[in-house]
């Protein structure tokens, strides 16, 4: 009888021991992620992950699959090259809140709005956690921070309402603490076509809940439990977090819309008609 | 307050305190010192320790300034840039790939006059992705009219933060100037400092003032107005000047540091360590001087007569005043913790420029080896810097050695 475990081919046990502190809930994504992976019967050949730069931004160096770690913010512009490259391809946006909304923001909505064929996972700890826990545009009104050290006062983003705003066609919010919903979610964002969009919340004892004296790990597990709702189908613009608030999770958004992809050819073909010559499609080999 | 009667050392042992604190909040209590009006940052290793600091003292109402974190560096330093158009004091700063994530904002702020002043935490570039320092991302700015300098200890970095401010904000020179503090090494290492007195720095630093290119509604002027082959050679000839009278001002600018709070840095441009009867010498920016001088004391027990030269200003560089310093030795060994890919020789910036000094401007030519050293972080080593002493020493005696090596590279 095997002891592997069921995702450990799909992890490269050689980087272990990760740098995750302890109540992380990155690794937990990454089960999640794996699992639905393996449940989807993916050919893992074709399959492309593609991370920023942080916590979050490190999975790309864990998963066994082809992978890049980009510079900071520029996962999406990377994953959009790849898969005008090679439409084949299956390409996944792993990264951190920070890096997707902040430095990397102005590239997120222009890829939903394009409605590139990519699906993105936002790892949201609600801080810039790799660099010491930063007010980041996600951290909630009055979360205290390394650089708020009485609170926040900015007004953060509603991340499914800002792309849901922008064109994403698939849009959904668990927790860590939802990890069958979860697992779900990343299998349905794989049949989906355009782009896709699935917020994580998930904790930074360390530094988010530690400042915010909100326990650790297992007490934010709690947290999740205890304040989570779940809406399927709520109007996104309800759905901002707040410090200590409900969490509404759910499958807020389905919808279909022509992709990137299918647009560019409908173009073509309209204005030049039988001159127009489809690229040579290119497979994952 | 009766102190305001005392003589100048008299009120400095009255006000002037002590601190155990790292680089990156010497720069941050020099910034509260010099009463900066806006602060911006966006956090990337090992900048950020600045960051945090300085939104702890504003949070705690000793610091009365703007602080905001932008959602880039390039945002971050267009934030400040403008500020600093209307009139206010301005501080940033980032490290390594992030000051470059800034590059469009760095290269236009020195033809707008802008003197705002940064911290580069000395950082490698990607990739690979690395938190220790190198020195090529301060040096990217190095042609583009930035003033840089390199120090060496926490206490350096605050003087020349309010040295900077000085300098960058004399009307004859108002341009960005970046302070580099090699990252982790400084930025992150405590040690104790001499805190001056805010009305030691009044007195040493005036209030920012534009002038007639204050962007105000009163004073109606258009900042950065399109110029095409018309003018863009007489705008460039202007951060020429500056460059030509920056020295001069340099200069100017520590001896009134000196008089005001009696720290004495000697020559502004480069501090020597045991010159005075060396053979050959060594010559590097930032804290591989701590190794270094490590290094050149045990040497010198073996009856090895090596020096030190560590360069503070690499921008503007004092080329005649290097070389008339390095002429007297007999071979000069550079320490280039930066890498100029294709450069003549193929040797790092620092070498490069030393010995286009010496080509000029001195009076012989000894030998310029240049040694790749520290790169990504890894430590310069009291080992190290022994075989780099000797590479000299056998170049000094006339045994032809490679022009450029690399040193503490896994074999």
């Amino acid at each position: 009888m095997s002891t592997l475990n069921p995702v450990e081919p799909l992890l490269r046990s050689d980087r272990l021991p990760h740098i995750w502190c302890p109540g992380c809930g990155i690794g937990i994504t990454i089960n999640c992620f794996a699992r639905a992976l393996i449940e989807s019967k993916i050919d893992l050949d074709s399959v492309a992950v593609v991370s920023g730069i942080g916590c979050s931004g490190r999975v790309a160096g864990y998963v066994n699959l082809d992978s890049f770690h980009t510079t900071h913010g520029r996962a999406i512009p990377f994953a959009t090259g790849l898969k005008l490259a090679n439409p084949k391809l299956e390409v996944i946006v792993y990264s951190g809140d920070g890096d997707l909304s902040a430095i990397g923001g102005n590239h997120l909505i222009h890829a939903a709005r394009r409605n590139i064929d990519l699906k993105v996972i936002c790892v949201n700890n609600l801080t810039y956690a790799m660099t010491g826990g930063q007010s980041a545009p996600t951290t909630p009104e009055h979360a205290v921070s390394a650089t708020s050290p009485y609170g926040t006062f900015e007004p953060p983003f509603n991340l499914p309402h800002l792309v849901e705003a922008a064109g994403a066609v698939y849009i959904a919010r668990w927790t860590t603490f939802h990890v069958r919903q979860l697992t779900r979610a990343m299998s349905e964002i794989f049949k989906k076509k355009g782009f896709s969009f699935i917020e994580v919340l998930s904790p930074c004892p360390t530094l988010y809940q530690r400042r915010n004296k909100m326990g650790d790990g297992l007490d934010t597990m709690k947290f999740y439990k205890e304040k989570s709702r779940i809406r399927h189908g709520a109007p996104t613009s309800e759905v901002g977090l707040t410090l200590n608030g409900e969490i509404i999770v759910g499958k807020f958004v389905d919808r279909d819309r022509p992709d990137y992809a299918s647009l560019m050819r409908a173009q073509y073909v309209e204005a030049l008609g039988d001159r127009y010559v489809e690229c040579r499609e290119t497979t994952c080999n | 307050m009766a102190t305001l009667t005392m003589p100048v050392e008299e009120k400095k042992k009255t006000y002037e305190q002590e601190a155990l604190i790292t680089g990156a909040e010497a720069i941050a209590i020099a910034c509260k010192l010099a009463n900066v009006d806006v602060v911006t940052a966006y956090p990337i290793r090992p900048y950020d320790t600045v960051m945090q600091y300085m939104s702890q003292l504003v949070a705690d109402g000793e610091m009365d300034c703007e602080f905001i974190v932008a959602e880039s560096e390039n945002s971050q330093f267009e934030i400040v840039k403008h500020a600093s158009v209307c009139g206010a004091r301005v501080f940033c700063g980032s490290s390594g790939i992030g000051w470059m994530y800034a590059m469009e904002v760095l290269t236009v702020t020195p033809a707008l006059r802008v003197p705002m002043v940064c911290l580069v935490g000395n950082r490698a570039l990607d990739d690979p992705g690395a938190f220790g320092v190198e020195h090529n991302d301060a040096l990217a700015v190095r042609d583009l009219g930035w003033l840089l300098n390199w120090v060496d200890t926490a206490q350096e970095a605050l003087d020349t933060a309010l040295i900077a401010y000085r300098v960058a904000e004399d009307r004859r020179i108002f341009v960005p100037l970046a302070i580099s503090c090699d990252g982790a090494f400084l930025t992150h290492s405590q040690a104790l400092v001499k805190v001056p007195a805010a009305e030691q720095v009044m007195q040493f630093l005036p209030k920012y003032d534009r002038g007639d290119l204050l962007l105000h509604p009163d004073n109606v002027i258009s900042v950065a107005p399109q110029a095409n082959e018309d003018w863009v050679m007489e705008i460039r000839r202007q951060n020429y000047a500056v460059t030509e009278r920056a020295c001069d001002v340099i200069r100017e600018v520590y001896a009134d540091f000196e008089r005001i709070f009696g720290r004495k840095y000697g020559n502004p441009f480069f501090e020597e360590y045991m010159t005075e009867d060396a053979e050959i010498v060594l010559l590097g920016m930032g804290t591989l001087s701590t190794p270094v001088r490590v290094a050149i004391r045990k040497l010198r027990e073996q009856g090895k007569k090596v020096g030190f030269v560590r360069l503070r200003w690499f921008r503007p560089f004092a080329g005649a005043e290097i070389a008339k310093c390095l002429e007297r030795f007999r071979a000069i060994g550079v320490i280039d913790r930066d890498l100029s890919l294709g450069a003549p020789d193929l040797s790092g910036v620092v070498a490069t420029e030393v010995r286009s000094a010496m080509y000029t401007s001195a009076k012989t030519r000894p030998p310029v080896l240049d040694f790749i050293c520290g790169l990504g972080g890894r430590e310069v080593t009291v080992p190290d810097v022994g075989k780099m002493t000797d590479i000299v020493f056998q170049a000094a005696n006339g045994k032809a050695q490679p022009l450029t090596q690399w040193i503490g590279l896994r074999g």
